[in-house]
């Protein structure tokens, strides 16, 4: 996951007009390779999983990979690895690890091998011949063993197509029908699809990131934030797509449907990886791949964990890591989290900075009662739903912190503000008042998306075309958000 | 009228040189307190293009966010890569040497240092800096590329592979897979090393920069191989992904060379020459020049080759191996000879090996020449140059079955590209 540093996206696209590469300028033989550590395609930049108003009894999952792709930028052939493995992950015994996996497999293709033309107009559906590169992909589904072996894969939708890129009006006049020309059926029910998208997310990385300056300039005495005026630092900036929909029978522990929040199944952690294959250097006797050559390079299940949880020099080792062994590898970071002092050090606010269970339960632990797998869970970093909870009529962009009990942290919705949420647990929304807790109106200024979500399957926003996407929209200014009523 | 407008170019470097000294200490004069630090380290924000990044860079290091300082190097860094313009090493040198002064444990700042060092060709600097890097930020792995180069450049292939092989059990991407490739072919290992740098290709992304840079690389592969149509799909690929991209368009043009057009060479040198006059393009150009019989154009546009050695040695850029090869070629090869010891000194790689070996033959001496040659061959490398400078010297020592058979390897493996010295090597085969 590469929200990393400045929440990854900003410094991501800094980057990827620049730093990635140092070429060969003053040797002829002396290589300068690319020494950043950044991998936009194999990049986690965020997980969704909930339950959609016009699929109950389904899960529903996106996961997007490949953060702040420019729409301007141009087509670009094979912005996901076919020599990497995509996953959706799913523990639903609360050990941490995986006992069903989604795997998404992709291959490459040029119609025409001599021209790097990407499209040519007029593009009308989503196998039109005008579509010079094509991506498509298998998607298995795989179980695993209570120690995490792989014990079945079984492929259950084959040859789809990647949506094309929304390379502009001129090559695709009619955009949408040919990205919904992605979504495909998959062998047990549900649908799969995997496209650019309007990256869903949402937040003022400025004001996050400049030492949580929350409280700007031209804004002040607010309350820290919470009548709008952000600049949403994300909008009109692309990413990867993965969506699926399956039957919640395909995902629960006991192979069957959930009857209601307080089923021993209603629960299952979500998360996403990539993993690559590590090499030998040099290869002997042709030789050339170690054993356990899969290499996991990224992982996300909860928003924001690695800005608010995991130090920079871990991060790197988050990556690589499961989820079963996070309370050893970073326990003591989530019971003591940094963001905590910082927001002390900075507006003096006397925020619990150490011994805060009431984080290590939300985001690893999980909420007894509402997102906690089984009597004994593994702290794990996973995002977990309680499929139980019917979806809201009304949501709410605060979640569970506003009794909108099918948000964030119960699974994840595109809508939810989860900046402002994670900003306000970190303060003490969750706590009692006498163990520290505090109603702070925290939050970033940016509400909501700039694009607004279907309400229908892909769910996510059609990407942006190039043309027409303004890239730093700034929220209106509106009245001060009463505080949300607490759990 | 060429010469003219080279000089030309050449000449706007040497005034960015002298621009940038008058004002240089913009950074030192902008930087305020630091600022509280926030969630993370450093700061980059979106930016159509280098300029713009660089200006925003600027204000935030002006305004007192020094966090900003390694980022804005970077950018300087990038800004060098795009235009050859040296002068912006000096203007990163001061911004780091200011952030560690600030905090010598800056783990981002070392890292950036490290880079610089090794562009500037101090790659022991480069490799001091990588490990304090490591040591200020345990775990991290970001200074293992920068590490891995820099032992590679010192001749340390042992360590460097296996530096490698921790950042690919633990990272595998396109820095650790672009990085197997040039080892494997260093050791000689030709598919292998396009096995790995296709891995590279396959990992690239949505990153043109990075497409551009691993599909030249693999051009030059199969150019190595003999595979024109496989290199020239190559090039072009990394052309389309950035037109720009001057590697790649230098690719075409030994391409071109290899395919025997030598008027098609040139007129693709000069495009690159024109745009981005590095010394090793303008060897390309001259060169190509001579061989097509064009002397008197050739030998101008040589002589540029000094006077961009100059503004980068200026800049602090080492570039003795380089203008070792090139006295030895075309100018005082005594003074080649000199340049090679320093080169050897400096960084005792294969590349230094060769460079001495080849100044040495030149000047006269293949027995001494030879054996630096073998020392240069010691881990199979295929490179054609290396090859050519070692049959030349075995048969000027009297060796003459080594010295075909060197010369055969390398017209195998693509001296084609450099039709000066392929004309050479038949000659000597004949």
């Amino acid at each position: 996951m590469r929200r990393t540093r400045v929440l990854g996206v900003a410094i991501m696209a800094a980057l990827a007009a620049a730093a990635l590469v140092v070429s060969m300028v003053f040797g002829s033989s002396h290589r300068e390779a690319p020494r950043i550590m950044l991998d936009p395609s194999a990049d986690n930049t965020d997980v969704y999983a909930f339950t959609a108003k016009d699929a109950p009894g389904s899960l529903t999952v996106v996961a997007n990979w490949v953060p702040l792709e420019e729409p301007a930028g141009g087509p670009y052939f094979g912005k996901l690895d076919p020599r990497a493995r995509y996953y959706v992950k799913i523990d639903n015994t609360g050990d941490g690890r995986e006992d069903v996996a989604y795997r998404w497999k992709f291959r490459n293709k040029f119609r025409n091998p001599n021209s790097f033309l990407y499209a040519a107009p007029t593009v009308t559906s989503v196998n039109d011949p005008d579509i010079n590169f094509v991506q498509t992909y298998d998607l298995y589904r795989e179980e695993y063993n209570r120690k995490g072996e792989r014990k079945s894969s079984k492929l259950i939708a084959d040859n789809v197509p990647v949506a094309p890129d929304n390379v502009g009006p001129k090559t695709i006049p009619n955009y949408e029908p040919v990205w919904l020309g992605g979504i495909a059926p998959v062998k047990g029910g549900g649908k799969t699809f995997v496209g650019p998208s309007d990256d869903p997310f949402f937040v003022d990385l400025g004001a996050v990131f400049d030492g949580i300056n929350i409280d700007k300039p031209g804004r002040p005495n607010i309350g820290l934030g919470n009548q709008g005026g952000g600049k949403d630092d994300v909008s009109s900036y692309n990413t990867h797509s993965f969506v699926l929909q399956v039957p919640e029978s395909q995902v629960t522990r006991d192979g069957k449907s959930v009857k209601d929040m307080k089923s021993s199944n209603a629960v299952v952690g979500v998360w996403a990886t990539t993993e690559r294959q590590r090499i030998k250097v040099r290869r002997h006797h042709g030789e050339h791949h170690v054993k356990r050559h899969w290499v996991q390079v990224s992982r996300l299940g909860n928003p924001l964990i690695n800005e608010v949880v995991i130090p920079i020099g871990k991060k790197d080792k988050f990556n690589r890591t499961s989820p079963a062994d996070d309370l050893q590898n970073f326990g003591t970071f989530a019971l003591n989290p940094e963001p905590a002092r910082l927001l002390n050090a900075l507006f003096n606010l006397g925020v619990k900075e150490t011994n805060r269970t009431d984080i290590v339960q939300a985001l690893l632990t999980g909420v007894p009662g509402l997102t906690q797998i089984g009597s004994n869970p593994a702290p794990a970093d996973t995002l977990k739903l309680n499929l139980g909870v019917a979806p809201s009529a009304t949501e709410n962009r605060f979640g569970v912190l506003a009794n909108d009990l099918a948000g964030f942290p119960n699974g994840r919705r595109l809508a939810d503000d989860v900046t402002d949420i994670e900003l306000r647990v970190i303060g003490g929304a969750l706590l009692p008042a006498n163990q520290g807790g505090k109603q702070l109106p925290l939050g970033d200024g940016v509400d909501r998306n700039d694009k607004p979500f279907r309400a229908t399957f892909p769910y996510v926003a059609t990407p942006t075309d190039g043309i027409s996407g303004i890239v730093k929209r700034t929220e209106p200014a509106h009245a001060p958000v009463p505080q949300p009523p607490t759990p | 009228m060429r010469a003219r407008r080279l000089f030309a170019v050449v000449l706007s470097f040497a005034v960015a040189v002298a621009v940038f000294s008058a004002t240089r200490g913009d950074e030192r004069a902008a930087a305020g307190p630091p600022s509280v630090g926030g969630l993370a380290s450093d700061d980059l924000r979106p930016s159509a293009d280098t300029d713009a990044r660089i200006a925003a860079l600027q204000r935030d290091v002006r305004a007192g966010r020094t966090a900003a300082a390694p980022a804005l190097a970077d950018a300087y860094l990038q800004k060098v890569r795009e235009t050859g313009d040296a002068s912006f090493y000096t203007r990163a040198d001061t911004l780091l040497r200011e952030a560690l002064a600030r905090n010598r444990f800056d783990a981002d700042a070392l890292v950036e240092a490290a880079t610089l060092a090794a562009a500037r060709h101090d790659f022991r600097g480069a490799l001091a800096l990588a490990q304090r890097a490591r040591a200020a930020q345990p775990g991290t792995l970001a200074p293992l590329p920068i590490l891995v180069d820099s032992l590679v450049e010192l001749g340390r292939y042992g360590a460097a592979e296996r530096a490698l092989q921790r950042l690919v059990d633990l990272k595998p991407n396109l820095t650790a897979y672009a990085r197997i490739s040039y080892i494997r072919e260093l050791y000689g290992d030709l598919p292998g090393a396009i096995d790995a740098i296709e891995r590279a290709v396959s990992a690239g992304g949505p990153v043109p920069e990075n497409v551009a840079y691993v599909q030249s690389l693999l051009g030059g592969l199969e150019l190595a191989r003999g595979r024109l149509g496989a290199a020239r799909h190559a090039y072009d690929a990394a052309l389309a992904a950035m037109p720009s991209y001057a590697p790649a368009a230098a690719g075409r043009a030994r391409l071109a060379a290899a395919e025997g057009d030598l008027p098609d060479a040139i007129a693709r040198w000069r495009r690159v020459v024109d745009r981005l006059p590095l010394p090793e393009y303008v060897i390309g150009l001259g060169e190509t020049e001579l061989a097509a019989g064009r002397r008197a154009a050739g030998l101008r546009d040589l002589e540029l080759v000094r006077a961009q050695q100059k503004l980068l040695a200026g800049a602090g850029v080492n570039t003795d191996v380089e203008l070792a090869i090139f006295e030895a070629d075309h100018g005082s090869r005594a003074r080649g000879v000199r340049l090679a010891h320093a080169a050897w000194s400096n960084a005792p790689s294969i590349r230094s090996a060769d460079a001495l070996g080849w100044a040495l033959t030149r000047a006269g001496r293949p027995e001494a020449g030879l054996r630096w040659a073998h020392r240069a061959l010691r881990l199979g490398t295929l490179d054609p140059s290396m090859r050519y400078h070692a049959g030349i010297a075995a048969l000027a020592a009297g060796r003459t079955d080594e010295g075909r058979s060197q010369l055969r390897l390398a017209i195998a493996h693509g001296l084609a590209a450099q039709p000066l010295h392929l004309a050479r090597a038949r000659e000597a085969l004949r």
